[in-house]
């Protein structure tokens, strides 16, 4: 936590969309009455399939000054288990980051700092069961941010509702709000 | 125009990026003509304006597609005389495109704003923040303005309206922002009341247009004909001149009834000072990275160094006066620029205007050139931090820093073989 203002790094794919998740996770923050909030997409040549990185800062007291990239994350939004083999997200991961993977299976922890804190949720398998799906493959975002509303308790599904109505329409509403409880239910602590 | 079918913006906080903050300034400026052409990063401020038109959010405004930045400029100029309030935006090699039609924007004394989401020039190919597309537009007349944060644009917009219309100035302005660094982050924005805005904004020009220029059947008037070299043109170029260091003024009044009406300061609307006062090291510095060096000013304050800086909020007119006396404050002062102007005395746009504006004045602070983010290349807090302490070891020791490159300080740069 860099000054009192809370930092969150996601690390995704290509058409993962995690840049809209750390854009709809700056607003659920700012609903729940954090006073200032940055959403931080990282822009290069993507394409599908590529990893591509976002930020979010969240402060609860303090107007939020910086622009630049979070290098101590205190959380860690990974879309993709994959990426852990990547050195260049693994190196930035800290002792103190806590982690949420996207994951169907146990995470090998053998090159991640000891005793950190991982969590887990099936989110490709939430998406595919409710056909929550684009051309290039589930959308993670909703179930991830579920999630990380669980174990962080940012903001609940109350303001996730309030917000996805207003950004997708009500059409969209039941299928992301189905898929956001079930990820908000079924996430866990992963003993490493 | 109908405003029948309106929506009337009230008062709200959203969280948008940059561009999108852009897009709503002009929307609450009720902007009359927005001529459109895409460019990176720039892009989604056309957009979001296109949504509005297609929704009925604009009602009146017309939305003109064109083929080339060259003819968004020349199209919005022809709006402009026909004495219409107008809009567009670029970046880059999109405003190296617009060049010749930006002189004639000015020499028209049209009052046109054009918001730039800055990127660097190419080759090498490059998208990202740096201010060498607005400095590469200096010389043409135009004011321009470097915005710090989401918010700066939104209300800067505003502001230059007020300015640009007033009848003493007439003249056309930029308003810069750093490419993806704000046009593409979001934070949140307050959003006016349409009738606090109505009430700050002059009202939209009548069918007769503007005052001094205007295209009318009933007065007819040739715009831009050959002047022979015994005619006025030397005249008129010496009047935009005047106008442009007469504008300070203006700027200076629209930023405090700017301040009154909706609560938000910026300085004296030229230049904006951050603890200054009792510093004994200071930099000046602008656009996105002004905001985060407050931030490292807050860090060092915190460790005990008396510390300031001055966010230079406008480029043209140059606030020769302010910079004046914020070098009286300092025994060392640093200037940062995030652009280029080669060959130039010292490389850096800002810092040699900075020089020049010191000149004969008997100040004897010592000036640090400095250079960083160009071309988009990340600088993060820690790194202003250590900028800020090369200054204090300046002052020290008297000396300058040993690894200048022609007199400037290229922080952050790769060793070239």
């Amino acid at each position: 936590m860099a000054n009192g203002i809370i930092e969150i790094s996601f690390a995704a794919r290509g058409g993962q969309t995690a840049v809209t998740a750390s854009q709809l996770l700056a607003q659920f923050a700012f609903d729940k009455g954090f006073i200032d909030v940055i959403a931080i997409p990282i822009i290069g040549a993507e394409r599908r399939g590529a990893p591509i990185w976002a930020f979010t800062k969240i402060s609860k007291n303090k107007p939020i000054k910086t622009y630049d990239s979070v290098v101590n994350p205190d959380y860690m939004l990974i879309f993709d288990t994959s990426l852990l083999n990547i050195p260049r997200i693994r190196d930035s991961i800290r002792e103190s980051t806590i982690l949420l993977i996207n994951s169907d299976k146990s995470i090998d922890t053998t090159y991640l700092p000891n005793n950190i804190k991982i969590y887990s949720v099936d989110a490709t398998k939430i998406c595919i069961e409710s056909n929550l799906m684009l051309s290039s493959g589930p959308i993670l975002n909703i179930p991830m941010l579920g999630a990380f509303g669980k174990i962080t308790g940012f903001y609940d599904l109350e303001i996730m509702k309030n917000i996805i109505k207003e950004e997708f329409g009500e059409k969209r509403l039941p299928k992301n709000m189905k898929v956001a409880e079930e990820a908000f239910n079924s996430v866990k602590e992963v003993k490493s | 125009m109908s405003k029948a079918k309106e929506f009337v913006q009230k008062k709200e906080t959203k969280i948008i990026k940059g561009n999108v903050a852009a897009a709503y300034a002009a929307k609450s400026a009720r902007v009359q003509v927005i001529s459109a052409y895409p460019i990176t990063p720039q892009t989604t401020v056309v957009e979001k304006l296109s949504e509005f038109v297609d929704g009925g959010l604009m009602p009146g405004t017309q939305y003109i597609r064109v083929e080339s930045e060259h003819s968004v400029m020349a199209s919005v100029i022809g709006a402009s005389i026909a004495g219409t309030r107008t809009f567009t935006a670029t970046s880059g090699q999109g405003l190296f495109y617009m060049n010749e039609m930006i002189h004639w924007a000015a020499g028209t004394r049209l009052p046109i704003v054009t918001t730039i989401a800055s990127r660097g020039a190419a080759p090498p190919w490059n998208i990202w923040a740096d201010f060498s597309d607005v400095i590469n537009a200096r010389d043409t007349g135009w004011m321009s303005a470097f915005c710090a944060t989401h918010q700066e644009i939104y209300d800067e917009i505003l502001m230059s309206y007020k300015v640009c219309e007033d009848h003493d100035v007439l003249l056309p302005k930029f308003v810069a922002y750093g490419g993806f660094i704000l046009s593409h982050t979001s934070k949140p924005v307050i959003l006016e009341d349409q009738d606090l805005v109505d009430q700050y904004l002059p009202p939209l020009p009548d069918e007769k247009g503007w005052p001094q220029i205007f295209i009318d059947p009933d007065r007819p008037m040739m715009h831009g004909n050959l002047i022979m070299p015994s005619g006025f043109y030397s005249e008129f170029r010496m009047k935009i001149q005047d106008t442009l260091m007469k504008s300070k003024e203006k700027i200076k009044v629209a930023t405090k009834e700017f301040e009154k009406i909706f609560g938000r300061s910026y300085g004296n609307g030229l230049v904006e000072e951050y603890h200054m006062d009792d510093a004994d090291v200071g930099i000046i510095i602008y656009g996105d990275l002004a905001l985060q060096m407050e931030q490292a000013i807050d860090d060092l304050r915190e460790e005990g160094y008396k510390v300031g800086m001055t966010k230079l909020r406008h480029y043209r007119p140059f606030p020769t006066e302010d910079i004046i006396e914020v070098a009286k404050k300092v025994e060392v002062l640093g200037v940062m620029d995030r652009g280029t102007a080669f060959g130039s005395p010292t490389g850096g746009p800002v810092s040699s205007d900075v020089l020049a504006s010191l000149y004969n004045t008997g100040i004897t602070t010592k000036i640090l050139p400095m250079m960083a983010g160009i071309g988009g290349r990340e600088v993060n807090v820690e790194q202003q931090k250590e900028e800020i302490k090369t200054l204090i070891k300046m002052k020290e020791t008297g000396e300058l820093p040993d690894n200048l490159i022609h007199g400037t300080l290229w922080d952050g740069i790769l060793e070239v073989k």
